[in-house]
């Protein structure tokens, strides 16, 4: 039987291979998603055992019973100590400031830094800095910079202060030590210690040291001394301790990414899962075509004495055998991917360390070649399951057109039918519970379930419904012409097969589309949350005060430099001041309403605000009603205005600079509010704004909410992406499932190719029909993914952001323009390769009979 | 409906006496599969003419050639040397594209194995040349076809749904509908039992006697070919003589002439009861 199922497969290669390419895909996906975790488990261990140096043996204890440095260092076997410990101190020079991470020099096998130019720091005047800190503070080798630190006064309290050391040395960080703070500065190890001291007022515990094994001492040995000298032990568990460095920074890494990695894991496998199942799906659809193609073969052997077992073994023996052939290719060609894109980081110098080369540990061979080669034979497990029934007699009958078409149980439709129905009630219930009922998580929780479950069901019943809808778009196209009924006619011959290969693709599209709409929705309904909280763009307060702790104005030349700044269209001077009202205080703010809603991102937020009325924010209304008279009293006067409450949830007054200056004729308009361009990019923008406040010297605060919602904007972007890229696989497996499809079923058409060319079918309208069928089966997929996609990112939305306001459900038109494009061109260029093996034999070879 | 409407007006003879044109010819056709040893003369130098309006039989042993003659006079293969003439139409010096259109205008087919196409209805099998064309169905045409080959009650079924009469009579209707000038069947009642086969041989005959086509059919059974005007009888790639007004009898014995003499010389098959070849 072996044989003869290795003959078959032989002979079947041809239609193999695009199955066998799902799974390399599937399966490969998975191997550089193992290959991926382990490398990032590898860099943080790398990074973590890098900041030990040359380090042989770790020390520590807790900072109650702190380690006494100097007794390590005196130890039998120690040749270096260095205690592991950082702070942070503030780097500025001029305007620009840095936040950095510092270190103490350490013996030169204890320190990980790397001088690139000039040298370590050597006494309480000198430091060393990153590369990047150095550009980023535009200072040299040579010059000062300001640090500033915090000093604990006799009293307790706080104070910073400023000393201005010289850079003596920069700074490389070669194994990443200090990735995770964005590198480190250095300091003298005794000006090191003097800070930490000052910053406590006493001096600081050391918990942790790294130590260096003399030339010759024994490893063992030291360690049992240096357990000796702290009287601890040689495991962590308890403290003090004292341990390998390798021990440490696996347990240290262990700690820092416990669950991280899991979560990252579980995250990335998830979609090798989708890709697995559509895979899944385009194998099943083979093995279908090739049952049915040899069921002449199959009715044969059971003729000649085959049983049923026998045949259905021998079908999923051949799935066996593809699958481990094509899961060991797919692991091959993983491992290769993953390799490469480390060389390519490595040849783009990414900042991080990456190892050099992936580690092979069996996980990443063994479980893709078993989930590979699972899946593969249970996707086999139905057409088996058909091959068994193939009746001898069925070798007597003259060769008929091979159709799978089998009446599906009545379970089926039921279940899939409940399935979608509870499930979209749920989704529904999802949505509700997060828009109406305030409730985002149990909403999100009931979405998801119902989506889940509505998904499942209109997969597994598309095989009933997908034809129709197949059927209808048929009919639509088929007006166009012979060519277009034929194919149209084709795509409905085998429904199971059509909707096998459409569901493939409408999984992969639903969740494209999916993820894009809830990520529009989610971005206009934070956007539209952030202009509610932010108004304007960007706000520029000035710093500096005057004698009785007013805020100054802007200057004059600097409001014209700011306005001149690209991409700012608009600004509005702000007059901040303080009256009293009846029992209390009022904090009023007067703007300019023609100049302010220019600016603000939301002009009818100023809606009512006229001479003679003050526009109450809600936070700040208190018992103030629309129309009351609000007495307000200044230096300079008592006005009388007239209320209209503001619906935004704000804690301003608004009023009109005029009004203001009855009840306070000097108040100087300490901010100004800018408006920018949508179309220039807010970061740069704001970074611009920040220059020239930086320049003119002025102490003036730039808050540039435009900047933070294209940082928003840009992590929406980023996660999008990485999604979207990991869905790409899936719908990439079932866009060659879609090609499979096709070629299969010219493979088996071929009389019929040919007998349609024989009545004058052109070439051009054999290679039409094709496409148009192509067309069809991707069309269908692609357009009911889209439609699925956009409910279930909108319910999704709505589920999750419903308590943030209204929920602005929005299509992303170029994103579903872009995923329909792609699926039809691929549709069509599937249809190529086919069309071609059914131009190339001749009518009359095709019409032959076998 | 007369032949000559098909006759291109560049053909010169065709003009003069349209009768007397023959619808088919081949001259020195020869087609020849394979190289060096395994090289086999399927066709060896053909000259044969085939009447406008007349049912023509090909006879001749298995293997002798004629499946290849027949492609090679409808354009479905293509020759090694020699010229095959539709009309006037030189058929082997077309390309893809003028082929197609010949088979679409000019040629109609009808296969042993029917190749209906199975997801389509009897109606929409018999219509499928004309609109591949983008042509529309005469009405009146169709329906004399489909009420002569006896379909009216079976137009709305699938080939599934037909006996294998009805569908190569439904085949049958299909090489008609584009009213080509001539119709090849090779082994038309080759996969019928005998009742089912009489009636297509006969729906091929009233098709030349009433409907005016001309018709070129394969056959290896003596009765059917006695439904012919004529029979070609052709012996390893050679045409070996013919009969006219063939009986079952005459027909058995020139097959009879031919297999005794197994052809050591082609030309002595000339003798006993057939004539050579055109
Ligand atoms: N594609 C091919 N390649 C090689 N040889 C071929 C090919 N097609 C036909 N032949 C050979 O050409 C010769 C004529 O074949 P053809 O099919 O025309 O015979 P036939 O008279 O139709 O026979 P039958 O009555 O069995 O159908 C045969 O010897 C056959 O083996
Ligand atoms: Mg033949």
């Amino acid at each position: 039987m072996l044989r003869i199922t290795l003959a078959q497969m032989r002979r079947s290669a041809g239609r193999l291979t695009a199955a066998g390419v799902a799974i390399v895909i599937g399966t490969a996906f998975v191997a550089a998603t193992l290959l991926a975790s382990g490398v990032i488990t590898r860099m943080t261990y790398d990074s973590i055992a890098a900041q030990y140096g040359d380090a042989d043996l770790v020390v520590g204890a807790s900072e109650d019973a702190p380690l006494d440095v100097d007794a390590l260092a005196t130890t039998d076997g120690v040749a270096a100590v260095a205690p592991v410990t950082s702070t942070y101190a503030q780097l500025t020079d001029g305007a620009r400031s840095v936040y950095q991470s510092v270190v103490p020099t350490a013996d030169d096998r204890l320190m990980p830094l790397e001088v690139t130019e000039g040298g370590m720091p050597a006494g309480p005047d000198e430091i060393a800095l990153p590369t990047d800190v150095a550009e980023r503070l535009d200072v040299a080798v040579g010059d000062t910079v300001d640090v500033g630190r915090d000093v604990v006064g006799d009293d307790g309290s706080w104070q910073q202060v400023t000393e201005t050391p010289t850079v003596v040395g920069l700074l490389d960080d070669p194994f990443g030590a200090y990735s995770q703070t964005g590198g480190a500065a250095v300091v003298d190890a005794s000006t090191y210690t003097t800070w930490q001291t000052e910053a406590r007022g006493e001096p600081a515990p050391v918990t942790e040291a790294a130590v260096v094994v003399a030339d010759g001492a024994d490893l063992s040995a030291t360690r049992s001394a240096l357990a000796g000298t702290i009287g601890g032990a040689t495991s962590t568990d308890s403290s003090p301790w004292v341990v390998t460095t390798d021990e440490r920074a696996a347990e240290s890494a262990a700690e820092l990414t416990d669950g991280q990695d899991l979560m990252f894991l579980v995250f990335v496998l998830t979609f090798a899962a989708i890709a697995l199942v559509v895979a899944g799906l385009v194998i099943a659809n083979t093995f279908q075509v090739l049952v049915a193609q040899r069921a002449r073969t199959l009715a044969l052997l059971r003729c000649v004495g085959a049983d049923k077992a026998q045949v259905g073994r021998g079908v999923l023996v051949e799935a066996g055998i593809l699958g481990l052939i094509a899961s060991v290719a797919g692991v091959l060609l993983g491992t290769a991917l993953g390799q490469a894109a480390l060389w390519v980081a490595h040849a783009m110098d990414v900042p991080v360390p990456l190892p050099d080369t992936v580690t092979l540990t069996w996980q990443v061979v063994v479980i893709p070649v078993l989930v590979g080669t699972l899946v593969t034979v249970g996707a086999a497990v139905v057409p088996a399951r058909v091959a068994t029934r193939v009746a001898p007699l069925a070798a007597l009958r003259p060769a008929a057109s091979p159709s799978t078409s089998r009446r599906a149980g009545k379970v089926r439709p039921v279940l899939s039918l409940l399935a979608a129905v509870v499930g979209f009630a749920l989704l529904g219930g999802g949505a509700a519970l997060g828009t109406l009922g305030q409730e985002p998580t149990l909403g999100l929780l009931a979405g998801i379930a119902g989506g889940a479950l509505s998904f499942v069901g209109v997969a597994v019943g598309a095989v009933f419904w997908l034809p129709k809808v197949a059927a209808a778009a048929g009919r639509l196209v088929g007006a166009s012409g012979p060519t277009a009924r034929l194919a149209a006619a084709n795509t409905l011959r085998n429904p199971r097969r059509t909707a096998t290969t459409s569901t493939a693709l409408l999984i992969g599209v639903t969740l494209v589309a999916m993820m894009s709409t809830g990520a529009a929705s989610a971005r206009v309904s934070l956007t539209a949350a952030l202009d509610e909280q932010f108004p304007v763009d960007v706000m520029v307060a000035s710093t500096s005060w005057d004698a009785d702790g007013a805020p100054a104005a802007i200057p004059a030349d600097l409001r014209a430099e700011l306005v001149a700044v690209d991409g700012v269209t608009a600004a509005v001077d702000v007059q901040d001041s303080v009256v009293a009202e009846p029992g209390g205080q009022r904090r009023l703010t007067a703007v300019d309403t023609g100049d302010a809603r220019a600016v603000l991102n939301s002009p009818q937020r100023l809606d009512g605000l006229t001479e003679g009325t003050a526009l109450v924010g809600s936070d700040v209304a208190g018992n103030l009603d629309d129309g009351d008279s609000l007495e307000l009293t200044g230096p300079d006067g008592v006005v009388s205005l007239a209320v209209v409450l503001s619906d935004s949830a704000s804690s301003s007054t608004f009023v009109t600079p005029a009004d203001l200056a009855r009840l306070d004729a000097d108040v100087p308009a300490s901010e100004v509010y800018l408006a920018l361009d949508d179309d220039v990019d807010a970061v740069d923008a704001v970074g611009a704004i920040q220059d020239v406040v930086a320049d003119s010297g002025e102490s003036a605060q730039v808050t540039g909410i435009a900047s933070q919602r294209a940082m928003f904007d840009q992590v929406i972007d980023t996660m999008l992406g990485i999604v979207l890229g990991l869905l790409a696989v899936a719908v990439v497996i079932a866009l060659i499932g879609v090609a499979n499809t096709l070629s299969l079923s010219v493979l088996e058409r071929r009389r019929e190719s040919a007998t349609l060319r024989a009545i004058g079918l052109s070439r051009a309208q054999l290679r039409g029909m094709l496409a148009v069928e192509g067309l069809l089966i991707a069309g269908v997929g692609a357009v009911l993914g889209v439609v699925l996609g956009l409910v279930y990112g909108w319910a999704g939305a709505a589920a999750a952001l419903g308590v943030m306001g209204d929920v602005t459900l929005s299509v992303p038109w170029r994103d579903v323009v872009l995923v329909l494009l792609v699926a039809l061109l691929a549709g069509l260029v599937a249809s190529v390769a086919p069309a071609r093996t059914a131009l190339k034999a001749s009518p009359v070879e095709a019409l032959a009979t076998e | 409906m007369d032949t000559t409407v098909f006759v291109p007006v560049d053909d010169a003879t065709g003009a003069a006496a349209p009768d007397a044109t023959p619808a088919v010819r081949a001259r020195a056709l020869t087609k020849t599969y394979g190289r060096g040893q395994a090289q086999v003369h399927a066709l060896d130098g053909v000259d044969v003419d085939f009447d406008a309006g007349r049912f023509t039989a090909i006879m001749g042993p298995s293997g002798s050639g004629k499946s290849t003659l027949m492609h090679l006079l409808a354009g479905l293969d293509s020759a090694t040397s020699g010229q095959a003439f539709l009309g006037s139409t030189d058929v082997t010096a077309l390309g893809d594209k003028a082929l197609t259109r010949l088979r679409r205008d000019r040629v109609g087919f009808v296969f042993q194995q029917f190749n209906l196409l199975p997801m389509f209805t009897a109606e929409q099998n018999i219509t499928l040349p004309v609109e591949l064309a983008g042509g529309s169905v005469d009405r009146a045409w169709f329906d004399t076809l489909v009420t002569t080959l006896g379909l009216s009650q079976r137009l709305t079924h699938r080939p599934s749904e037909l006996s294998g009469g009805q569908q190569q009579r439904v085949a049958i209707a299909r090489a008609l509908i584009a009213q080509p000038e001539v119709v090849f069947a090779d082994e038309p009642t080759g996969n019928l039992d005998s009742r089912a086969g009489v009636e297509v041989l006969s729906f091929l005959r009233r098709s030349v006697r009433e409907l005016g086509r001309t018709v070129i059919m394969v056959t290896h059974d003596p009765t059917a070919a006695a439904y012919a005007d004529r029979v070609v009888l052709i012996a390893d790639g050679r045409i070996a003589g013919e009969i006219s007004d063939p009986t079952p009898e005459a027909v058995l014995a020139g097959l009879d002439a031919l297999r005794s003499l197994e052809a050591p010389v082609a030309g002595t098959a000339a003798d006993g009861g057939t004539r050579a070849g055109a």
